[in-house]
């Protein structure tokens, strides 16, 4: 099988710590729900990644050099 | 006046209400279906009772008090005789009684199923998901129940007639039973089956042989689980379908005993909506002046088609009544109740598929509540979101190269029609009583005056002089629009923000919009019989913000692609090229000639000496003047060689569409990035001015003659032809002789048509080629086409070499006839010229079958276009109707109106695309800018930290007031 995750278009998703969570939460002043989802089923997800999880999603951007994305797990 | 602070809206909560909330809203009981007695007033409890509000004006409500106008009118009731559907809830209806029980009314659902769907809504609700699939699924596992989890009642299939009707439907004994189990019994020899005695039969469903013997003389009905018995035994079907028509206050009876916890479950507030309420006992009558009468002119009223509808509810409702009362047969209240029924569904909706309409006299179909709020005209999207508005004009635009780019001509009849209100003090005094004095019909006149006590006074040819004597400070005058107002102009369909601009008003005589043509581009517009729409601003507010926000130099870039959507276009693009094209040399007169509608009034010094010692200009230098003076580029250009600009200075290169075109040239692009919009739109004016200058110059024509080639290129085009027919010739023998091998991936028949394609196309192409080599760099179409004015080399090969291969959704023209095109042909001709190959060319003309064929190709283009505008019109719609709402906060991210995170950063940079420098290699670094201009400004860093403190940025003022910046030949950058 293919490890999608590995494919070199895929950007990198890890698994965001609870303190660092803490902090995105408040820099933006939001409730996780208010995060963009993203399906436990996603074949890009870390195998770990439960629902109610909030994933980091670093892209290579062509402006700046990374755009940062967060994104709630859900079922 | 009272009462008349501004509220804030805490929330909106929608819910179901409730019959007693009706009557206790209600100004009064409606009893009567009359109007008005035979003096003209109204009925007591009638439907046009004065307490549900006045619409006669001088009249005082009886409920409020209030006069028309201020009166919003008040709710009246109609106790209706017999309960009825609601037809907006009749989905949600069939949705109940499908998922709860017939006997105990509870949701068919296990305590524990019913746990799990109302977590699955409370997540739901939060991750903000549509509760309706969850409580679609919820219905879905209760009516797969066969009898009822908590009393054991078995549960029967709900039927619903729309639009309002509802059926139990039982599986029940046919009446023919006997028959059928005989019918059975006697076997089927064909089909092998063999004959059953009453004994075989007893013994298979242990039923006694007596019963047996009963139930065959049909003496005995079989019960439940006999008949399943003896269905087994014989193999047949011993039910009929009954249906059992379900009347709405038996539905009502049913919803009262379903629990609270239970509508929850199926996303109902049980707090403010109980089911029951979707059966009405109770109609709100509309206030009057929701349906107001219209006095005709022959003294008759016309009521409103409500009016109308309500008037049938209560005959009906009457008419039932006393039918009940007097003990009719159930048959005759049943049809009544339908006819109620059918009046109240009209009511609401007269729109539904299914049920005849409800007609007025004249045959027209009535307008009831939801035809007023549906579909374009609708409440919603006619009233609500779409407004007529004031201060706007109409009319057909034509061009006029001598205007700005920033202006717009517009008719004095316009201009005098359409005001701007001024506010009169002691310094403007003089002016607003010139105004005045001119009244309403010379230009720049006034229409009307307001005196400081409020009382608005309109100008007349009269009393204009009187008028303007007494205007003083604290007065305002409504003047006519005068060269240099601001306003804002537009054309349909508005689909990006430069579809609307503000330009500054220059008056005309005549009755069209005057607009610079360089505009046409960011408005789509051009000039055979188009119309746009001008908004006059009435606000200085409004006015400051279309000053600096939406002048049309201030959207030259376009947020689309980040580079000038304006720029020159068509005869500026040729004219352009004529002059910087083999650089031509001019005399001192011509040069002046060409540079006298820019703001270059003295020559720089000459380009050279010619040999009868006159002095000349190349058209390098001329169009050099038009450049600022410190520009340097350097690109490859339309014309394929490279554009070199030194100091301001052109070197070397043409001067087309690449370079100073619309969508993208490059020259516009860098001067509006770096020198500012100001600057930009001076150079495009100009640009522009000079190119119809040289274009006038030079002359340019195009006619039939300039596309005909010689008999000898003829004679090679067709040789070239024929030969491509012979190859298709060979192709096609080949092919016939199965020795054409198919290309990978194809079969042979693709492979055939395939080459046939490909040879016919080398052969236009060849034509093409050799039309081409009789054509001078001078020929009109050539240099239209070189340059990028407009026009194809494809155009031109067309016009002059061969027209080509036809083509129906990009194969050769295969339809028409039973294996052939057209009856002029055998039956599988796979000859080029029997599928739509067409080799004359434009001048020469085409046959009539060549014509027939092109004409095919011709329309399946028509049908593209129209049927691709239509198609991405409704998607552009959807798109911006999902997106209208999001919006960049101040922090950076784009958020909807719920606050959910969109993007974080906006468009994942948090750039601006019309910020963002075009190209890879002329990256503008700003920083190191900044840093070496104020190095070289300032000797001490105290210099420029004083200067710093005080920076002064250039506003963005109207056109008439850059005359100072005009004045020094640079133009300092505005960004």
């Amino acid at each position: 099988m293919v490890d999608v995750s590995k494919h070199e278009l895929v950007p990198e998703h890890t698994i965001l710590e609870d303190d660092d969570l803490e902090e995105v939460l408040s820099e933006y002043d939001i409730d996780r729900t208010d995060l963009p989802k993203i399906k436990r089923t996603d074949a890009a997800l870390p195998d770990d990644a439960e629902i109610g999880d909030v994933i980091k999603i670093v892209r290579d951007s062509r402006t700046t050099d990374q755009a940062v994305v967060y994104r709630l797990v859900v079922e | 006046m009272q009462n008349s602070t501004p509220k804030d809206i805490g929330s909106i909560n929608f819910g179901l209400m409730e019959p007693e909330e009706y009557r206790e809203m209600s100004a009064t009981k409606i009893i009567t279906a009359d109007t008005y007695d035979d003096d003209g007033f109204p009925i007591d409890m009638g439907l046009m009772d004065p307490r549900l509000g006045v619409i006669d004006p001088g009249l005082e409500c009886k409920t409020c008090g209030k006069h028309s106008g201020s009166c919003n009118g008040h709710f009246g009731h109609i106790e209706l005789a017999a309960p009825v559907i609601h037809v907006g809830f009749t989905k949600l209806i069939r949705r109940l009684l499908r998922g709860t029980c017939r006997e105990c009314s509870k949701l068919l659902l296990t305590e524990d199923e019913r746990e799990e769907f109302r977590d699955d809504i409370t997540e739901s609700r939060k991750l903000g998901r549509d509760l309706n699939d969850v409580t679609k699924a919820a219905i879905r596992q209760a009516r797969k129940k066969d009898r009822c989890p908590h009393c054991g009642e078995i549960q029967y299939d709900i039927d619903h007639e729309k639009p309002t009707t509802y059926y139990e439907v039982q599986q029940v004994l046919t009446s023919e039973y006997s028959q059928r189990i005989a019918g059975a019994m006697q076997g089927d020899e064909e089909a092998g089956i063999d004959r059953t005695s009453p004994d075989e039969l007893a013994e298979k469903t242990e039923i006694e042989l007596s019963r047996i013997n009963e139930i065959l003389s049909g003496s005995f009905r079989p019960r439940e689980d006999q008949r399943k018995a003896i269905e087994k035994a014989l193999d047949i079907d011993l039910t009929e379908e009954d249906t059992n028509k379900l009347m709405p206050s038996d539905i009502r009876d049913w919803f009262e005993n379903i629990p609270d916890e239970d509508i929850e479950v199926l996303g109902i507030d049980s707090d403010r909506s109980r089911p029951e309420w979707m059966i009405l006992t109770v109609l709100p009558v509309p206030p009057v002046t929701a349906r107001p009468s219209i006095t005709l002119d022959n003294g008759q009223r016309s009521e409103d088609d409500l009016t109308h509808k309500l008037v049938d509810i209560i005959r009906i409702n009457q008419r039932f009544m006393e039918n009940r009362e007097a003990g009719a047969p159930q048959l005759i209240i049943e049809d009544l109740w339908e006819l109620l029924q059918y009046h109240v569904t009209t009511f609401m909706d007269n729109e539904i598929s299914g049920t005849p309409p409800a007609r007025h006299r004249s045959g027209r179909p009535l307008k009831t509540l939801s035809q007023r709020l549906k579909g374009k005209e609708g409440r919603f999207r006619g009233s609500l979101s779409g407004k007529r508005v004031n201060f706007s004009a109409r009319t057909v635009i034509s061009p006029d190269p001598t205007l700005s780019l920033n202006e717009v001509g517009v008719p004095d009849r316009v201009a005098s029609e359409m005001t701007q209100t001024m506010n009169v003090t002691e310094r403007n005094v003089e002016e607003a009583r010139r105004y005045v004095s001119n009244g309403p019909e010379a230009h720049p006149g006034a229409n009307y005056v307001r005196r400081p006590d409020g009382r608005r006074l309109k100008v007349t040819e009269k009393n204009c002089e009187q008028l303007a004597e007494k205007v003083d400070a604290g007065w305002e005058v409504n003047r006519h629009l005068v060269d240099g107002d601001i306003v804002i102009f537009n054309r349909q369909p508005s689909l990006h923000r430069m579809s609307i601009m503000a330009h500054e008003v220059v008056v005309m005589p005549y009755k069209t919009f005057r607009l610079n043509t360089v505009v046409c581009p960011p408005y789509n517009a051009d000039f055979d019989g188009d119309e746009m729409n001008m908004h006059a601003l009435q606000n200085e507010e409004a006015r400051a913000e279309a000053r600096v926000l939406m002048r049309v130099q201030e959207q030259i870039l376009s947020p689309r692609f980040g580079e000038n959507i304006i720029g020159a276009i068509q005869d500026h693009i040729s004219g352009m090229y004529l002059l910087t094209h083999n650089n031509p040399r001019f005399n001192e007169t011509q040069a002046l000639d060409l540079l006298r509608a820019t703001r270059i009034d003295e020559l720089p010094e000459p380009s050279g000496i010619d040999d009868e010692d006159d002095p000349f200009w190349t058209g390098y230098d001329v169009f050099s003047e038009l450049l600022p003076d410190d520009l340097n580029l350097e690109f490859t250009g339309t014309v394929g060689e490279d554009v070199v600009v030194e100091n301001g200075q052109l070197i070397e290169g043409t001067i087309a569409e690449d370079e100073v075109g619309e969508f993208g040239g490059e020259i516009v692009d860098r001067i509006t990035k770096e020198y500012g919009n100001t600057r930009s739109r001076i150079f495009i004016n100009e640009v522009s001015t000079l190119a119809m200058r040289a274009i006038m110059h030079f002359g340019f024509s195009i006619g039939i003659d300039d596309e005909t080639i010689p008999g000898e290129a003829q004679n090679r085009i067709d040789e070239t032809i024929d030969d491509a027919y012979d190859r298709v010739q060979e192709l096609i023998e080949a092919y016939e002789r199965n020795e054409l091998e198919s290309l990978p991936g194809r079969t042979i028949d693709e492979t055939l048509e395939m080459k046939i394609m490909q040879t016919l196309s080398r052969a236009r192409d060849n034509a093409g080629n050799i039309a081409d080599e009789h054509f001078t760099n001078e020929n009109p179409a050539v240099v239209m086409a070189e340059s990028g004015a407009r026009g194809s080399m494809l155009n031109l090969t067309q016009m002059a070499g061969c027209v080509g291969q036809q083509a129906v959704r990009g194969e050769r023209i295969n339809r028409g006839y039973e294996d052939r095109t057209l009856s002029h042909y055998e039956p599988n001709d796979l000859s080029a010229e029997a599928h739509g190959f067409v080799e004359n060319s434009y001048t020469s003309g085409l046959t009539p079958r060549e014509f027939f064929f092109h004409a095919m190709g011709g329309r399946e283009g028509l049908v593209d276009t129209a049927v691709r505008t239509s198609k991405s019109g409704y998607l552009q719609r959807r798109l911006i109707n999902a997106l209208s709402e999001l919006e960049t906060q101040y922090d950076g991210t784009v958020r909807d109106t719920s606050d959910t995170i969109v993007q974080f950063e906006f468009g994942e940079d948090g750039t601006s695309p019309v910020k963002v420098s075009s190209g890879d290699e002329n990256n503008v670094d700003v920083e190191e800018i900044a840093g070496r201009v104020l190095d070289s400004e300032f000797d001490s860093e105290s210099d420029r930290a004083d200067f710093l403190g005080i920076d002064r940025e250039v506003t963005n003022l109207s056109e008439h007031a850059d005359d100072r910046l005009t004045e020094h030949t640079e133009v300092p950058s505005d960004d």
